[in-house]
Parts: C-alpha cells; structure tokens; sequence
C-alpha cells in the first residue's frame, strides 16, 4: 500500500498534514499557483511558464497583461482605467491579467489596494526568488524592468504590443482595438 | 462596435506623441558627456569626474520610489567603500516630480556623501537611455561605458545572491573583464512628465 493511501486511513489530523504537504508539491512544481477565485484578491503566484500559460488560456482573444506594484505611484494611477478597459471591452474579446511586482512581504497591501480597485480580472503576484532579469526578459528582451508596463498579446497569443510607462485610458483602447480588427 | 478608422487615425497621432526613448548606448560605447548641477548647486562636468577618478558610477536614483530607497544604504556604503579605491559614485535624480529640496533633504536623510545631480528635463536620463530607478551606468577609464544595469539581483538585501555593480567594479580594478556588463532589475519609471 502507498503511503498515500495509509494515510487516507488515519485520522483526519494526519489526512489534513498530509493534504497540506501535498498541495504544497503541487505548489512547488507548478508555474502558477491558485490562491483565490475571487478577483478582488490575488488569484496566485506565477513565474514566466506561468504567465505564459496564463495568456495562453486566453488564445483566441486580445490580452492585456499589466505589470504594476502597489508601491509605484503610476501603476496606481492607471490601474482603474484598466478596470474600465476590461469591462468595456469584454464583450468584444478582450481579457486583461495583472501582474504584481510587489514585494512577496506586501500581500497585505495588494490585496487592500485590490479590494479598493474592484478589478474583474485576475490579478498575480510574480513568484519570489529566481532572478529578475529571467522574468523581465522571458515577457520581453527589450524592457528594462521600469514599471508600469504592459503588453498586448493578439488572438494569436501572439505578443503584438508592449506599452512602457502610465498610458491613457485612450492608449489602452487603441492598443486592443487595432488588435481586434 | 466603435468606427475602426477614427481609432486608427488616433493610434497613429499616440504614436507620433508618445516620448521615445533612446536606446541605452552600448557598452563600450562612449559614455554621453554631460554637465549638471549638484544638489548645492555646483558646476559637475563627467568629463572632469573622469580626469580625476579611476571609474565614475552614475546611479539615477529618486527619493520617492520604493525600489530606488530600498539601495539608499547599499549605495551609501558602496560608495564610501569604493572611493577609497578611486571609483566616483554619483547620484542623478531626473524625476520631474521630485524638486531639488526635496532631493537634498533625501540625501541627507540617508547619508549620502557622494554627489547627486539634479537632471532637469531629464535631458541626462534621455542620452544615457535610463528608464528607471535605480539604474546605474559605469564609465571607464577611457570614457567608455563598461557597465549598465542594476546594482545586485534583490531589493531585498537578505536575499541577494548576485552583487553585479560590485562584480564589475572589482574586475576593472583587478584588471579582468566584467562578466557581465549588462543586467536587469525592477524599478520605478523616470517621471518624465
């Protein structure tokens, strides 16, 4: 018998241990990882295979991937038009996903500023350890790792657009709507 | 559905309108010259920076950006340690949103001893490609850039693993080849506007 399912047979203290050890394999060795469905919260953590899996979950619609901190005052200031920029646009075949870059200590503070932004889209927190460059060259060779910065993958899944610093409301439309045509 | 061709029309004016940023010069490419003002207002030439140290670190740096104030220690002690082996560190703020009072009361706040420039109109961040802070710049000896990038791998000074600035000053100063002269890290944009 695997020790799997003896424990299955223990008491329900040793089930939940080693329920909990489990999911945290299961966290170790995925690329993204599932905190909460609700997104108004943080959805997970991910590394670039996770980001890419993430846009590649939407292939068939216009992405908007927005990478933001809590503590850059610019992302903060863009963030409600991409709020608006997904609930306007839907419909027509757009998705958008955040990425925060915030420090792993700050869960606190994304989650406060998530719940005052009401975003209807999902919302990551880039996995800590490994080494940043990795991350910043796996989205795109060309950034330098300022914040904010976005990109726009096509139907495709295709990477179509990248935005580096706050844009306008009006930015955001444009991009996705020469992608959709 | 909105009209296609207005939207259009509009990308292509955004385009025309939005600030283009040049390329950072390539290492081994001449490092841009270049004159600002010290937070007290004295004249400060890289070119005369150059004559009389071994190596002149440029660092933009801000006084509101988490990121940045995460290395404020790191580059205070950087600096005093380096000086002591002719290496120039030099701090340039080019936010438009941070004044120079306000940039002065930082540095004092945190130490600094090295010199920060104020970078009105960002002219200085333009020609070197900055984007964001911290980022720094290494000139060598013969004006040429040998180093661009961050100063290690995590703001969190616990987890840092690769200390790049530091790896590359002390292969110039053991005469060796920088290892690696480019890197990237996370950081606030410059506010260019």
């Amino acid at each position: 018998m695997s020790s799997s399912r003896r424990a299955a047979h223990g008491s329900p203290e040793t089930r939940a241990a080693v329920l909990a050890v489990l999911a945290a394999l299961v966290a170790l060795s995925c690329s993204r990882t599932v905190f909460a469905a609700d997104a108004t919260r943080l959805s997970g953590d991910l590394d670039a295979k996770g980001l890419a899996e993430a846009v590649a979950k939407n292939r068939g619609k216009v992405v908007v991937v927005n990478f933001w901190a809590t503590w850059c005052v610019p992302c903060r200031e863009e963030f409600p038009d991409l709020v608006k920029l997904e609930r306007a646009w839907r419909d027509r075949g757009v998705a958008v996903l955040g990425v925060s870059i915030d420090f792993a200590k700050d869960v606190p503070k994304i989650e406060k500023f998530l719940a005052a932004s009401k975003p209807d889209f999902p919302n990551y927190l880039k996995r800590s350890g490994g080494d940043d460059q990795d991350f910043i060259d796996a989205v795109d060779p060309k950034w330098g790792g300022e914040l904010p910065f976005t990109v726009v993958y096509g139907r495709d899944g295709k990477k179509a657009r990248v935005l580096s610093g706050k844009q306008s409301y009006a930015d955001f439309e444009n991009a996705v709507a020469a992608l959709l045509q | 559905m909105k009209s296609a061709r207005p939207l259009v029309a509009l990308l292509a004016v955004a385009a025309l309108a939005a600030p283009i940023l040049a390329d950072a010069p390539a290492i081994g490419a001449a490092a841009p010259a270049f004159e600002l003002k010290t937070l007290d207002g004295k004249a400060f030439s890289l070119a005369d920076a150059e004559k009389s140290n071994a190596y002149v670190v440029l660092m933009f740096i801000a006084t509101q950006c988490p990121y940045s104030n995460a290395y404020n220690d790191r580059m205070r002690d950087m600096a005093a340690a380096y000086a002591k082996k002719g290496i120039l560190f030099v701090g340039i703020n080019s936010n438009k949103t941070e004044s120079v009072e306000e940039a002065a009361a930082h540095a004092k706040q945190h130490g600094f001893t090295f010199p920060v420039l104020k970078d009105p109109g960002n002219k200085v961040a333009d020609l070197y490609g900055a984007s964001h802070t911290p980022e720094v710049y290494v000139v060598g000896k013969d004006g040429k850039l040998v180093y661009h990038g961050r100063i290690d791998n995590s703001e969190d000074l616990s987890k840092v693993t690769t200390h790049d600035l530091s790896a590359a000053l002390d292969a110039l100063l053991a005469g060796q080849p920088i290892a690696k002269a480019e890197t990237k890290a996370f950081g606030c944009s410059i506010k260019r506007v």
